[in-house]
């Protein structure tokens, strides 16, 4: 025993001696500690197709246009543009004007190791990547059939040894030195949100062409963080790019965010240094929050019970000096039907079907009852959703559900086939499974549950070889028209349509808004489509998400946002704050 | 036979099993696996695309073809590039292998050496409370799955205790060894009672052969029967078990590495898994397959060192 004793003392003594020793070397510049559930895709901005990868992304690159940070509903404001573009009356052209003296990271690339400045050409060259045939971005389809000329080039250069980047594309060009002109195919109200994705983002090609493939490895950008080397490696860190524009934080907000301009005015970024670290499991990215190792993170579902009472944050971590952030996410879950199959152009069956699944308990057992139960596919806080609306459809009533089925010629489920409800592997989407399978027998419906790899699930849908199955949509940017195009006909997958709905009457209004601008005359369009998707069924809408963030309270100017890109320059760390607090964790 | 001769022509056998594993791979690969080309564009793909990006993996040509590929990959150990990461596999392997190596081989030593010396202590005091206490407590040690050690490790040792990181990896000392401390410790701790079981089992099979007899009719001490006579026998078993170990130490520990944050293999493994990250597969069931071959010829040469009586054939 003594002996036990003594070995436990001795591992305590040098891990505590080490661990205090590298805590002690991190906190000697202002760090932003932040943490990523995932797998960094690498620094490539035309391969950043997912919210981690493009958060990266968007700490060293820039595109043309950001969300403002402080503004909602979201508002698209210049960032490497001096201005909003001036747009055609047709809505066919784009002219930008970029901003002068903007210089790319020193990097050895570049003569004597020094950035240049970026010019319009950039964006040519890197718009161009994206088309690219050899590189096959997945952010491809912000352009596909978008720019003049543009296809024509990718098909010209499709299995052609080299790409030739020197010719021309009529709807893709530098003016002079700073000013970019965009000619489209057709109107397109979508484009300027395209530009501000970071599949857009400028990239020098001096960089593209002196690393090759492991450009990837080597970002250079114009951001307000340089990252020497990405390594796929557990942890990313980031330092302050010294030579960073004159950009300052914003000095305007909407109402409601108003409290977070005690930084108004000053120059970006706020920070010395990120340190992402990257950790998959959701117990070790708790409790490392917990510790202080991460300034904010999403509360994980197992812990959310501890740690979220009613609505509000546990009285332990209040002490702590732990704050909770809840803010709506553009996204919805949903079960779809496959279309191609003749069952489900029974209108009635589906919507028998809807009526008899329980959302609100769903959203209890599944959710934490965070979520907002959906109405239809497009979610509150962007234009087309409406308030206030309810879906005929939406259950659970199961004797107006038994009543459809026997109308649509299934009495009690009889004569019905086992239908197949596919999802992903998770325990979670399995528990959904389960209770969708519970939920649909009472009105006599027999459900297989078929669990599947995620790629496995995607492949299903895009095939077609599936009945039902549960996913979630969330927004590429503020706009009906992203989740509108779910359920447009010429969609159908492998386009983002997997259901395969293909209403003539959807089809015809969806067409109509998609060449409009913001406007009343649009909302109106998308209001009715919202109506459509509502009560004709195409899915079993499930809820609207919340983000349930906790961040200390040393972190300054966090908001939750669905388009993070970029938010990390905003953000500060008060050091007086954080000397005291860390001591009570 | 001459030792020389009987390692190259069992590394000649390699070349049947490393065409079987490619054949299985392959099959993996255009039976089972979805579209790769649907995993690499994601949700916005187009028919169009899916074409295209299935041409540029060269999956439009002649199955013998992309087989022979596959068997190319796996003999020059190029393996392309991910598909899920779009990074250099075998600089994803040579990045991940020192982190993975940086747990498995002090864990695998420890573990291993402690094991032994429990396993010939309790078989000394055989059918002694001690006997029955060790093995009472490495089948209590078995009965608890992994994740309850991880799980109750990190939270009561690093986040209670404060005594290791939580979870991360710093390559630098000292600091990496309050980051590998507990994961280490946590392999050591569930390694030891399989090991315990079975290396006292293999002592306990030798105590009661005639030689032991022999040796204690001639009156030497027990302990001068044990160390010297009995550890000798025993060390066949000892050392297939503990060379076999070796190919998967290569590979990392999944759930350890995912949980403490260690960017070794086998968390790149797992990631390919649930990406179905294809190319990585690959990689990592060729390494396997290579690793488990020349571990097996290692064992082999050794039984003759350790015996002896063994002749290669």
């Amino acid at each position: 025993m003594k002996n036990l004793a003594l070995m436990l003392f001795v591992i305590s003594l040098i891990g505590g001696t080490f661990t205090s020793c590298s805590k002690k070397e991190i906190e000697k510049v202002k760090t932003l500690h932040l943490y990523v559930s995932t797998q960094v895709k690498g620094m490539d901005p035309i391969f950043a197709d997912d919210r981690y990868s493009s958060n990266e992304v968007g700490r060293v690159y820039e595109g043309l246009l950001e969300y403002h940070y402080l503004m909602r509903p979201y508002t698209l404001v210049p960032n490497l543009a001096e201005k909003l573009p001036e747009v055609s009356k047709d809505g066919l052209t784009y002219t930008f004007s970029i901003k002068k003296g903007v210089l790319f990271h020193d990097d050895k690339c570049f003569p004597n190791g020094t950035g240049r400045e970026l010019i319009a050409e950039d964006f040519v060259y890197s718009l161009k990547r994206l088309a690219d045939p050899k590189l096959q971005s997945s952010g491809w389809w912000i352009l596909d059939g978008k720019i003049k000329g543009l296809n024509e080039w990718r098909e010209k250069n499709t299995g052609k040894p080299s790409v030739d980047y020197a010719e021309e594309v009529e709807g893709l060009k530098a003016l002079d030195r700073y000013n970019l002109q965009f000619k489209l195919t057709r109107p397109y109200p979508q484009f300027l949100y395209a530009l501000a994705m970071s599949f857009a983002f400028a990239v020098p090609r001096e960089a593209v062409e002196h690393y090759g493939p492991a450009f990837l490895n080597h970002p250079v950008g114009t951001g307000a963080f340089i990252l020497p080397e990405f390594k796929q490696t557990n942890k990313i860190v980031y330092v302050k790019n010294t030579k960073f524009r004159n950009k300052t934080y914003p000095t305007d907000a909407s109402d409601e965010l108003k409290n977070l301009l005690e930084d108004a005015g000053k120059p970006l970024p706020l920070v010395d240094k990120i340190e992402v670290e990257i950790v998959i499991e959701s117990q070790p990215a708790w409790l490392n929050f917990q510790k202080g190792n991460s300034d904010y993170m999403g509360v994980p579902k197992d812990n959310f019970a501890s740690a979220i009472q009613g609505n509000t944050l546990s009285d332990d971590l209040k002490a702590k000096g732990i704050e909770l952030i809840v803010e709506p996410s553009l996204d919805v879950t949903y079960v779809a039907f496959n279309h191609d199959s003749e069952l489900f152009k029974n209108k009635k069956l589906r919507q028998a079907m809807y009526l008899a699944q329980d959302i609100v308990k769903q959203n209890e057992l599944f959710y934490n009852n965070t979520g907002l139960p959906a109405e239809s596919i497009v979610p509150p806080g962007i234009s087309g959703h409406i308030k206030m609306y309810k879906n005929p459809f939406r259950g659970p009533d199961l004797e107006k559900a038994k009543k459809l089925l026997a109308e649509a010629g299934y009495p009690e489920g009889k004569g019905l086939p086992e239908i197949t409800y596919d999802c992903p592997s998770s325990t979670v989407s399995r528990q959904i499974g389960e209770h969708f399978k519970q939920e649909m027998a009472k009105v006599g419906i027999n459900i297989k549950v078929v669990q599947n790899p995620w790629p496995e699930l995607q492949s299903k849908v895009q095939k077609r070889t599936i009945m039902t199955y549960g996913m979630a949509w969330g927004a590429d940017y503020p706009d009906a028209e992203n989740f509108l195009q779910l359920l447009y006909g010429p969609n159908r997958s492998p386009g983002p349509n997997g259901s395969g709905y293909n209403n003539p009457e959807f089809n015809q209004l969806y067409k109509s808004s998609s060449m409009m601008q913001d406007s009343p005359e649009r909302t109106a369009l998308y209001e009715k489509m919202y109506r459509i998707a509502a009560e004709d069924v195409p899915m079993m809408y499930g809820v609207h998400r919340q983000s349930y963030v906790v961040k200390h309270g040393w972190l300054r100017n966090y908001i939750s946002t669905d388009f993070e890109v970029g938010q990390a320059q905003y953000l500060n760390v008060d050091q007086e704050k954080k000397k005291s607090l860390i001591g009570k964790l | 036979m001459n030792i020389y001769f009987y390692i190259i022509r069992r590394m000649a056998y390699m070349i049947p099993i490393l065409l079987g594993v490619c054949l299985v791979i392959f099959f993996l690969f255009n039976v089972v696996a979805p579209d790769p080309a649907m995993i690499m564009l994601g949700k916005h793909a187009t028919a169009k695309q899916i074409l295209e990006v299935r041409k540029e993996l060269g999956l439009d040509r002649p199955w013998f073809s992309q087989y022979l590929d596959i068997v190319k990959s796996s003999f020059t150990f190029d393996f392309g590039r991910s598909w899920s990461t779009k990074q250099e596999i075998v600089d994803m392997i040579k990045n991940g292998a020192i982190p993975s190596l940086t747990v498995a081989i002090p864990a695998f030593i420890i573990a291993t050496i402690l094991s032994i010396v429990i396993s010939m202590f309790v078989a000394f005091y055989r059918g002694s409370l001690l006997d029955k206490m060790t093995v009472f407590v490495c089948v209590a040690l078995m009965s608890l799955s992994s994740l309850a050690y991880i799980l109750f490790g990190q939270w009561f040792f690093a986040f209670k205790l404060g005594w290791f990181e939580i979870s991360g990896y710093e390559p630098v000392f000292p600091q990496i060894i309050s980051y590998v401390a507990l994961p280490v410790i946590i392999w050591v701790i569930l390694e030891v009672g399989p090991d315990v079981r079975f290396y006292r089992t293999v002592v306990l099979d030798e105590v009661y052969q005639d030689y032991v007899r022999t040796a204690r009719s001639k009156g030497l001490s027990e302990k001068v029967i044990l160390f010297k006579h009995i550890l000798k026998n025993a060390m066949i078993p000892i050392i297939t078990s503990i060379i076999i170990q070796i190919p998967f130490l290569i590979l990392g520990a999944l759930l350890l590495e995912s949980f403490f944050g260690i960017p070794g293999l086998g968390g790149i493994t797992l990631n390919a898994i649930n990406s179905s990250d294809f190319p990585v597969i690959k990689a990592m069931t060729v390494l396997s397959a290579v690793a488990f071959i020349i571990f097996s010829v290692i064992t082999d040469v050794m039984y003759t060192l350790v015996d002896p009586r063994i002749r290669l054939k």
